[in-house]
């Protein structure tokens, strides 16, 4: 019975799960979609213990409101529409902290003296040292941008896969993932001279 | 069609390679055993879907809003309809009234010939509640085209027979006769006649009458 199950689509698992409450379809899609989904938050977030449980908290909606999905969509964007969703309110959480703070917690903030900071070509060519540079700039592009430059470029997900998660137009998202690379490029400017 | 997109991906190829390379960040190992954990003992945090509970209020606002307005609808709204039945009921009464006293009027002349009338006023009140009792009977019997009252009304039958005992006779009062019906002729001026005419009229009279009696006594002589 479960290796037919590991062979089911993802769409035949949820409907197993939603029809017979079979709860190793529902262990096969989280053991499938934690590893993507934990990427895709990180990148956008940019807080590993956050994006724990963000995804945690993605796959125990996942798991109370299974029957709130329809078969005509594909399980992949809804898994990450609810994904996405949890992050933007985390960020949104995050920005009213910020605001709201008295203190000023220096904890939440991007130190700048270190995003401005000057790497050398030999520290660059490092690819450690580069992947963090891109990491950095990714979190400072704009969230709108952010989430479908990410969902594109790492995620490697179609634009009608892209439009369907976010809610968005196929053309508006293409014009999204070109202003989001474009602020991206510009400020990796110091990596992508041409 | 030019795709611009496909030439932007080419603008940034360098970067999105370098975005596809960027290292996979992974779940940590107990990730699935604290998820099943949560799951088994139902730990679901703000994930839990709240069962709304019942609210009176809410259940009852919507039926309270409507009950409302249909009150201040027969509250503040006046009905044309409803008016013009009050004013249609009121002629009614009033026209019923006026017929059954007239009936009671013309009847009483050939049935009840020797009694003695009653009085105006006690007549007029018995007769308000008895049409307003029997409103139906009263339209069904009585001709509704007359169209007097008792109070103002003399049956000319009774005044010669000397029967009509109504105080309030007045030069205007309406004159009835027998059961036939009377139409209303409308009013008149009362009008002084001329003394002058008056004068001319007496004088032409009595020359008329002197000539007469002229032409009698000549026939008298030729006898």
């Amino acid at each position: 019975m479960n290796k037919t199950l590991t062979e089911l689509k993802d769409e035949e698992l949820i409907k197993e799960f939603q029809d017979n409450n079979t709860i190793q379809a529902y262990e096969i899609l989280v053991k499938r979609y934690k590893d993507p989904l934990m990427n895709f938050v990180y990148r956008f977030v940019g807080d590993r213990d956050a994006c724990t449980d963000i995804v945690q908290e993605t796959m125990i909606k996942f798991f109370l409101n299974k029957d709130s999905y329809r078969s005509f969509a594909k399980f992949s964007t809804w898994i990450y529409t609810i994904a996405g969703n949890l992050a933007k309110n985390e960020l949104k959480r995050r920005r009213r902290r910020t605001i709201f703070s008295i203190s000023g917690n220096d904890d939440d903030k991007t130190p700048q003296i270190e995003d401005k900071m000057f790497h050398s070509p030999e520290k660059i060519a490092d690819g450690t040292i580069r992947n963090e540079i891109i990491e950095r700039a990714l979190l400072k592009v704009k969230p709108v941008y952010r989430e479908v430059v990410i969902l594109r470029d790492i995620q490697d997900l179609s634009y009608e896969e892209i439009a369907e998660i976010t809610g968005l137009a196929t053309g508006t998202v293409k014009s999204r993932i070109n202003r989001g690379r474009a602020q991206l490029q510009k400020l990796l400017k110091h990596i992508y001279k041409d | 069609m030019k795709n611009i997109y496909k030439e932007d991906d080419g603008k940034y190829a360098g970067m999105i390679e370098d975005l596809k390379n960027l290292p996979k960040v992974e779940t940590p190992e107990n990730f699935e055993y604290n998820l099943m954990t949560r799951i088994q003992n139902k730990n679901f945090g703000d994930s839990k879907i709240k069962d709304p509970a019942f609210n009176w209020i809410k259940f009852l606002t919507p039926s309270a809003v409507v009950v409302t307005a249909v009150i201040l609808l027969f509250i503040f709204i006046p009905s044309n309809q409803q008016t013009d039945n009050q004013f249609s009921k009121f002629d009614n009464k009033i026209v019923n009234n006026s017929i059954a006293d007239n009936k009671n009027d013309a009847s009483g002349d050939i049935i009840n010939q020797g009694k003695p009338p009653i009085s105006n006023g006690a007549k007029s009140l018995a007769e308000t509640s008895k049409s307003s009792a029997n409103t139906d009977n009263s339209v069904k019997n009585v001709n509704p085209r007359i169209p007097f009252g008792y109070s103002r009304s003399v049956s000319l039958d009774d005044y010669i027979t000397g029967s009509n005992h109504q105080n309030n006779l007045q030069r205007g009062n309406v004159v009835n006769s027998g059961n036939s019906e009377t139409p209303f002729d409308g009013f008149f001026l009362v009008e002084k006649p001329d003394p002058n005419l008056l004068m001319k009229e007496r004088a032409r009279i009595d020359s008329v009458k002197n000539a007469k009696a002229k032409a009698d006594s000549l026939k008298k002589v030729q006898k």
